[in-house]
C-alpha cells in the first residue's frame, strides 16, 4: 500500500515538474504548428509565431523559476533565494522630487511605474532566469516526462492491434513502473545549481543590506551624540557656571562677611565633586576607562565585580580586538547582565568568551526564570543591530523558567 | 615624608606638589610617564608615591602596572593611586599581596587637603586608604557575606570602615560608638576571620583581605 502511494505520488510530482520545465518548449511546439497551419513556405506567416516565441519565453521565464523554486520548496525543503530585486518605500525628499530606489522622478506616479519597469525587466537575475529555462527541459524536464510520457505510449500500444507496437506499448508500461517514483528527482539538484543568486545579485544584496546598516549607524549616532550633548548642557556645563558664580560671589564677600564666603567655597567644592561623579558616569556611558586600559576580558571582569549577580567569566584564546568590537561586545554583555538582575531575578551569570581561528564567541548565561524575547526597538534587538555593524549575531534561548542564554559571535580574521 | 608624584597632566602634577610642600612633606621626584614612574620608585624609594593610573606612552594603565610591578621587588613600597575612576578589579589587584601601605582613591579627594594628607600618612605606615566608592561597590556586590556568615551586622560596618582606612578611633565616631567598642568588635571579628594576634597594621589589612575574598572573585 506504501508502495503504492510513493508511485502515485511520485507520478503525480513527474507530472508537474514535466508541465512546469516543459511550459517554454511547449509554447515553442505551438508557435511552430501556427508557423506550419498558416504556410510554411510563406516567411510572412512566420513573424506572428516568433513573436508568439519571444514574448512566451520572456515572459514566462519568471514563473516558471518561482514555480520550480515552490515544488523544490515543498518536496525537499531547500529554500533557494530568488534574489529578485525589492521594491522601496517611494518617498518625497526635501526637494519635492520621488525616489523610488533608483532614480528620481518629479511626480509619484512616475517613479512608480519606473520602480515597476525595472524590477521587472531591469534586474540581473531575469538572464538567470532565461538560462534555467533554457536548462531544466534538457534535464529535469526530459526525466520528468519518463512517466507522463510512457503512460502515453503504453495507453495508444494497448488500443492498437499491430504486434511492434504492442511491444513498444509494454515497454512504454515498463518505463513508467520504473520511473514513476524517483523521475521527478533531478529538479532539486538542477534547481539548485542554476537557480541560486548569481555572485553579482548576492553582492546587490549585501549592497543593500549595508546601506541599511548604515542608516541604522548614522541614526543611532546621532542620537547618541544628541545625548551627550544634552548630559553635558544641563550637567557639567551648568555646574561650572554655578561654580563660577559662587567663587565671584565668595571673592565680594571676603573682606566684609568672611564666615558666608567659607561657606560658598564649600559649597562650590561640592560642586566641583557632584560634576566630577557626573563627567565620570557619562564617561562610562561613552567609553568605560577600563575597557582603554585594560581590554575587553578585564573590563568584562570589573563589570562581574560590580554586578549584583554572582558572576564567573572564563576566557580561552588571546584577544586582541579592534576597539569599536570590543565597546560593542562590552556593552552587550553589560545590559545582558542588567538585565539577567533586573528582569529575569537571576542570581548567578557565567560568561565565556572565546576566540578561535574565525571568530570570537562570547556567551552569557544566567540562572534566572528566562523569557526574554528579541522584540523589534527593544533593548536586545539594539544589540542585535549594534553587533552586525561588524557582521556579528546574536542568538538568545529563553525559554519560560529559564535558564537564558545569549550567544553573541563575531567573525575575526585569523593571525 | 619624602613622597613621589607621578602624574602625566602638568597642572594636576603641579598642583599636587604645591599642595603636599604646603602641608610641610617634601616632594623627591615626579614622573610623568609609567617607565619613568617604576625607575623613580626604583632609585628613590620614597615614604609613599602618589600615582596616576593612566599614563603615557600607551595612555593604558602604565601607572598602575608601574606600581604593582614596584611593589613585586620591594613588597610593601607604600603607594597610594590616585584616578580619575575606581574600580574594583584594580583594588583587589593592588590588595592582593597583602602586605598593606596601599590606597586607592579618586582624585578629587586632594579636595579636601587635610584628609588626603591624613591618608597619605596612613599608607606610608603600612595601612590602606580605600575610596568610600570602592567599599560601596564591594558592599553593593553578589551576596558579599558569603563564608563571613557569623559576622554581625556592627562587625560588619566595622570591617567596611577599617577597608576604607579607619582607626578604631575613627571609626567610633562615624558609629557613635566608644573607642573600645570598636576594639571589641575588631577582636572578635579577627577570631571568626581566623586572623590570629600580631602587629596591628597588618592583621587590619589582612582582614580587609579575607573580606575582599569573601566576595565574588571572577
Amino acid at each position: 500500500m506504501r508502495l503504492l502511494g510513493a508511485w502515485v505520488s511520485g507520478f503525480g510530482r513527474s507530472c508537474a515538474v514535466a508541465a512546469v520545465c516543459l511550459a517554454v518548449p511547449g509554447v515553442w511546439a505551438a508557435a511552430v504548428a501556427w508557423g506550419i497551419w498558416w504556410g510554411a513556405t510563406n516567411p510572412w506567416s512566420w513573424s506572428a509565431p516568433v513573436l508568439l516565441v519571444v514574448a512566451g519565453t520572456i515572459g514566462l521565464a519568471r514563473p516558471v523559476c518561482q514555480a520550480a523554486r515552490r515544488l523544490v520548496a515543498r518536496w525537499s525543503g531547500t529554500t533557494i533565494p530568488g534574489g529578485y530585486r525589492r521594491a522601496v518605500p517611494v518617498t518625497r525628499l526635501s526637494t519635492g522630487y520621488w525616489w523610488n530606489g533608483f532614480s528620481y522622478e518629479r511626480t509619484r506616479r512616475d517613479a512608480l511605474m519606473d520602480q515597476r519597469w525595472r524590477l521587472r525587466w531591469r534586474d540581473p537575475a531575469n538572464l538567470r532566469d532565461l538560462r534555467f529555462v533554457a536548462v531544466a527541459p534538457l534535464t529535469a524536464g526530459l526525466v520528468a516526462a519518463l512517466p507522463p510520457g510512457g503512460l502515453a505510449v503504453a495507453v495508444l500500444g494497448s488500443a492498437s492491434a499491430q504486434t511492434s507496437v504492442r511491444v513498444a506499448g509494454a515497454v512504454g508500461a515498463l518505463v513508467l513502473l520504473a520511473a514513476a517514483p524517483w523521475a521527478w528527482r533531478l529538479l532539486e539538484p538542477v534547481a539548485v545549481r542554476f537557480l541560486r543568486p548569481s555572485p553579482a545579485m548576492a553582492l546587490a544584496d549585501r549592497v543593500e543590506e549595508l546601506t541599511v546598516q548604515r542608516a541604522d549607524v548614522t541614526v543611532a549616532q546621532a542620537a547618541e551624540i544628541r545625548r551627550i550633548e544634552r548630559d553635558l548642557h544641563d550637567g557639567a556645563q551648568a555646574r561650572l557656571v554655578a561654580l563660577g558664580l559662587s567663587l565671584a560671589t565668595a571673592q565680594r564677600l571676603m573682606d566684609r562677611d568672611p564666615e558666608a564666603a567659607r561657606a560658598l567655597m564649600r559649597e562650590a567644592q561640592a560642586g566641583a565633586t557632584a560634576s566630577l561623579a557626573e563627567l565620570r558616569e557619562l564617561i562610562r556611558g561613552i567609553s568605560p576607562p577600563v575597557l582603554s586600559e585594560r581590554g575587553l576580558l578585564d573590563a568584562v571582569r570589573a563589570l562581574a565585580l560590580d554586578s549584583p549577580l554572582e558572576v564567573s567569566v572564563r576566557a580561552e584564546g588571546a584577544l586582541e580586538l579592534d576597539a569599536p568590537i570590543e565597546s560593542a561586545l562590552y556593552f552587550a554583555v553589560a545590559e545582558l547582565l542588567t538585565n539577567a538582575a533586573k528582569h529575569a531575578r537571576a542570581t548567578h551569570a557565567r560568561i565565556t568568551i572565546r576566540r578561535d581561528a574565525t571568530a570570537l564567541r562570547v556567551e552569557v548565561e544566567d540562572d534566572g526564570r528566562g523569557g526574554a524575547a528579541v522584540r523589534s526597538g527593544g533593548g536586545l534587538d539594539g544589540l542585535r543591530r549594534r553587533l552586525a555593524v561588524f557582521d556579528g549575531t546574536m542568538e538568545v534561548t529563553s525559554p519560560p523558567g529559564g535558564p537564558t542564554v545569549a550567544i553573541m559571535m563575531v567573525p575575526c580574521e585569523s593571525w | 615624608m619624602r613622597i613621589l608624584v607621578a602624574e602625566d597632566l602638568y597642572l594636576l602634577r603641579d598642583g599636587m606638589v604645591r599642595l603636599i610642600e604646603a602641608c610641610g612633606h617634601e616632594v623627591v621626584a615626579t614622573a610623568a610617564t609609567g617607565p619613568e614612574t617604576l625607575d623613580a620608585l626604583r632609585a628613590f624609594r620614597p615614604d609613599v608615591s602618589v600615582v596616576d593610573v593612566r599614563m603615557p606612552p600607551n595612555q593604558q594603565d602604565e601607572g598602575l602596572r608601574a606600581a604593582l610591578a614596584a611593589r613585586q621587588e620591594l613588597p610593601g613600597l607604600p603607594i597610594l593611586i590616585l584616578s580619575q575612576h575606581v574600580e574594583q578589579l584594580y583594588a583587589r589587584e593592588l590588595l592582593a599581596d597583602g602586605s598593606g601601605g596601599v590606597g586607592y582613591l579618586l582624585k578629587e579627594s586632594v579636595f579636601d587637603a587635610d584628609q588626603f594628607v591624613d591618608a597619605l600618612e596612613r599608607v606610608a605606615a603600612g595601612g590602606t586608604a580605600l575610596d568610600p566608592a570602592v567599599i560601596a561597590k564591594l558592599l553593593a556586590t553578589g551576596s558579599p557575606r558569603r563564608g563571613l556568615e557569623r559576622v554581625t551586622d556592627r562587625e560588619y560596618e566595622v570591617l567596611a570602615l577599617m577597608a576604607e582606612g579607619l582607626s578604631n578611633q575613627a571609626i567610633g565616631r562615624r558609629l557613635f560608638l566608644s573607642e573600645s567598642a570598636v576594639g571589641k568588635y575588631t577582636t572578635s571579628m579577627f577570631g571568626k576571620l581566623g586572623i590570629t594576634d600580631d602587629e596591628d597594621t597588618n592583621r587590619r589589612v589582612r582582614a580587609v583581605l579575607a573580606y575582599l575574598n569573601s566576595t565574588t572573585s571572577p
